[in-house]
């Protein structure tokens, strides 16, 4: 089966090291998405895969074959590029079917998988053009084309889909989830968007400075990152953070910040927390806005006075950023009357949903 | 007004084009003269005679001098331009121990000039016993400094992408860059081209320190020995031979000429 395993892997270049002891096991069908910004070294792992970029360090198998020393056309591997790769001069038959005719791959054969990938990714009335006659989001079915003729055991796709605008990169991307689940192809696909990661993955590897922050289910990492990395990767709006301590007052827990206060739920709070600084996190879903001024109703200790600053609307739901204290925080709402900016508001804190880091580290479980 | 000032304007262009080809003109029309009347500026000969041909083919080997030429110009463009654009190639994108000296040292190339290594590059074809040979008229030139980093500046441009599409196809690097970069480096490939058989054709000098015999001499050549050493006999017969000279490379300028113009205007390069 053609699982992907990267066993102690290292990258170098000079001095400066690219990926440090990175090791990973894709099991055989999956779609893993590895993400994270740029410098992370998600391209260069994908290249050492592919064999584009040599490993200073460490083992690289493909279907438990050894492949780390490999030139890239002895790994049965094919990769879609950001900039799809396509050879200007060549016609889309010619782009499609060059890799099977050095392979020495039967003429009817070839015919056959052009075919069949022209039909799959409707591109049979483009065969005989040329790239530069094709849309964008034509190149990069022809560069998927050419990556499924040639029937590899993995796929890879380094961001594939950054060169499209925004309305065709939703809609390849989900033409890319559901060719992969019809192909079962194993693969690996490099992005730096957080949503095609969480849209496409069946498991996310989130990457900063080379090394692994954490690797699960999109759902997984949403609801539980293990750092204040990950938390703030992983999802749009990006999760709202306040530095603070954490004090135990009439027998509850509660973070304090300069015009911040939240009682914890007493049985999600570790032990092994310190008195020592304590950033809180909170998701801008979890925040909701009470835009009624004066005393709110509840109680006040749940309660987050802020004053707004701006209000985005975008149809569905509102950002609403807005001061509570020295802290600038987004909540995410829906367009049910929506505060003005400069109005003072009460935010409630969905306090089951706090996340609590000391240092990096995630102290809730 | 506004008619006036184009009027002007191509005027004034067709008199510096007039300028420029009257010359040429005068001279392709003078060999066609007979000897009373070179030296009217005349265009047009009113006695028309071939002559001058006949005079200069049955004098020496025309013939056999041009063919000459295209033996040996046509053997140093297709080894400039094939050893050239490897050594370009690896020197743009590949990645080997001792690269930036390959670097420096073709660079350095440029900065010597041509007179200076003429004598002892003359004396290493001596020692080799290569004088009076095509070998000793092509050796020299295989390699062409210039040519090399003009295509290596081209080279560094083409998108990686392309040739890492190409290794994952499966191509090695000779394939990489033959059937993907020359197909894209037209307009560097046809201004080598030029530029090599131009200066192969016309040189002159180098022929005439390492070659005396007549049967292997270049077309420059035969044709400087034959109009200096008095062979000509008359200013006809002169210009003839110069026109023998002058038309393949007209004719080679004039099929790639769209190439020239756009890599002129693209790469910088001033002739």
């Amino acid at each position: 089966m053609p699982s992907v395993h990267f066993e102690h892997v290292s990258k170098r270049f000079g001095a400066t090291t690219v990926v440090e002891d990175f090791s990973l096991d894709v099991a055989d069908g999956e779609l893993l998405v590895l993400v994270g910004g740029s410098g992370s070294g998600k391209t260069t792992i994908l290249r050492m895969l592919a064999g584009l970029e040599e490993t200073t360090e460490g083992t690289i198998r493909i279907d438990q074959r050894d492949v780390t020393a490999l030139a890239p056309r002895d790994r049965d591997v094919a990769m879609v590029f950001q900039d799809y790769g396509l050879y200007p001069h060549m016609t889309v038959r010619e782009n499609l079917s060059l890799g099977l005719r050095l392979r020495k791959v039967a003429r009817h054969e070839i015919d056959r998988r052009v075919t069949w990938a022209g039909e799959m990714l409707r591109l049979e009335p483009l065969l005989d053009r040329k790239p530069k006659q094709l849309s964008g989001g034509q190149q990069q079915r022809v560069a998927m084309g050419r990556a499924m003729v040639r029937e590899p055991l993995v796929f890879l796709f380094d961001e594939p889909l950054s060169n499209l605008d925004a309305s065709l990169r939703a809609q390849m991307r989900i033409e890319i989830g559901g060719l992969q689940r019809r192909l079962k192809t194993t693969t690996v696909y490099v992005t730096h968007d957080q949503v095609e990661a969480m849209t496409l993955g069946d498991r996310i590897v989130v990457l900063a400075d080379g090394r692994i922050q954490q690797i699960g289910k999109p759902i997984e990492l949403y609801r539980a990152p293990v750092n204040r990395f990950v938390a703030g990767f992983i999802g749009t709006p990006p999760m709202n953070f306040v530095e603070g301590r954490v004090a135990e007052e009439d027998g509850a827990l509660v973070f304090m910040a300069e015009g911040v206060r939240v009682t914890l739920p007493r049985e999600r709070t570790a032990p092994t927390m310190g008195p020592g600084p304590v950033t809180l996190g909170i998701r801008p879903e979890d925040l909701k806005v009470d835009s009624s001024e004066g005393p709110s109703a509840g109680p006040p200790q749940d309660g987050v006075p802020g004053r707004v600053v701006l209000v985005e609307r975008l149809g569905g739901t509102s950002h609403v950023h807005f001061d509570a204290g020295p802290h600038r925080l987004l909540a995410s709402v829906s367009n049910y009357r929506l505060p003005e900016v400069g109005d003072t508001i009460t935010v409630r804190v969905h306090t089951e949903r706090v996340h609590l880091f000391v240092g990096d580290r995630r102290v809730v479980s | 007004m506004k008619l006036l000032g184009r009027i002007a304007l191509y005027a004034g262009l067709t008199l510096a084009a007039l300028t420029f080809i009257y010359p040429f003109l005068w001279m392709a029309s003078a060999t066609f003269k007979p000897l009373t009347e070179v030296g009217t500026l005349a265009l047009f000969p009113e006695n028309p005679t071939l002559d001058n041909y006949r005079t200069m083919w049955a004098r020496a080997p025309f013939g056999r001098a041009l063919l000459n030429s295209m033996f040996v110009a046509g053997t140093i463009t297709l080894s400039v331009l094939v050893f050239g654009s490897i050594t370009a190639y690896a020197m743009a994108r590949l990645r080997f121990r001792g690269s930036p000296i390959l670097n420096a040292m073709t660079l350095g190339v440029l900065l010597v000039p041509g007179q200076l290594t003429l004598i002892p590059m003359y004396t290493l074809i001596v020692q080799l016993g290569l004088i009076d040979s095509y070998a000793a008229l092509i050796l020299p030139y295989l390699f062409n400094a210039t040519a090399i980093l003009m295509m290596r500046q081209f080279f560094l441009q083409i998108p990686q992408s392309l040739m890492d599409s190409a290794r994952m196809d499966g191509m090695g690097e000779l394939r990489i860059l033959f059937t993907i970069f020359w197909p894209l480096s037209k307009p560097v490939l046809s201004i080598v081209t030029i530029f090599t058989f131009m200066g192969s054709w016309n040189e002159v000098l180098w022929p005439l320190l390492v070659v005396r015999e007549q049967q292997l001499m270049t077309l420059p050549q035969l044709l400087t020995v034959f109009s200096l050493g008095g062979g000509a006999g008359s200013i006809g017969v002169s210009l003839a031979s110069a026109m023998v000279l002058v038309v393949p490379v007209v004719i080679a300028y004039a099929l790639l000429q769209r190439n020239f113009i756009e890599s002129m205007a693209s790469s910088g390069v001033k002739g």
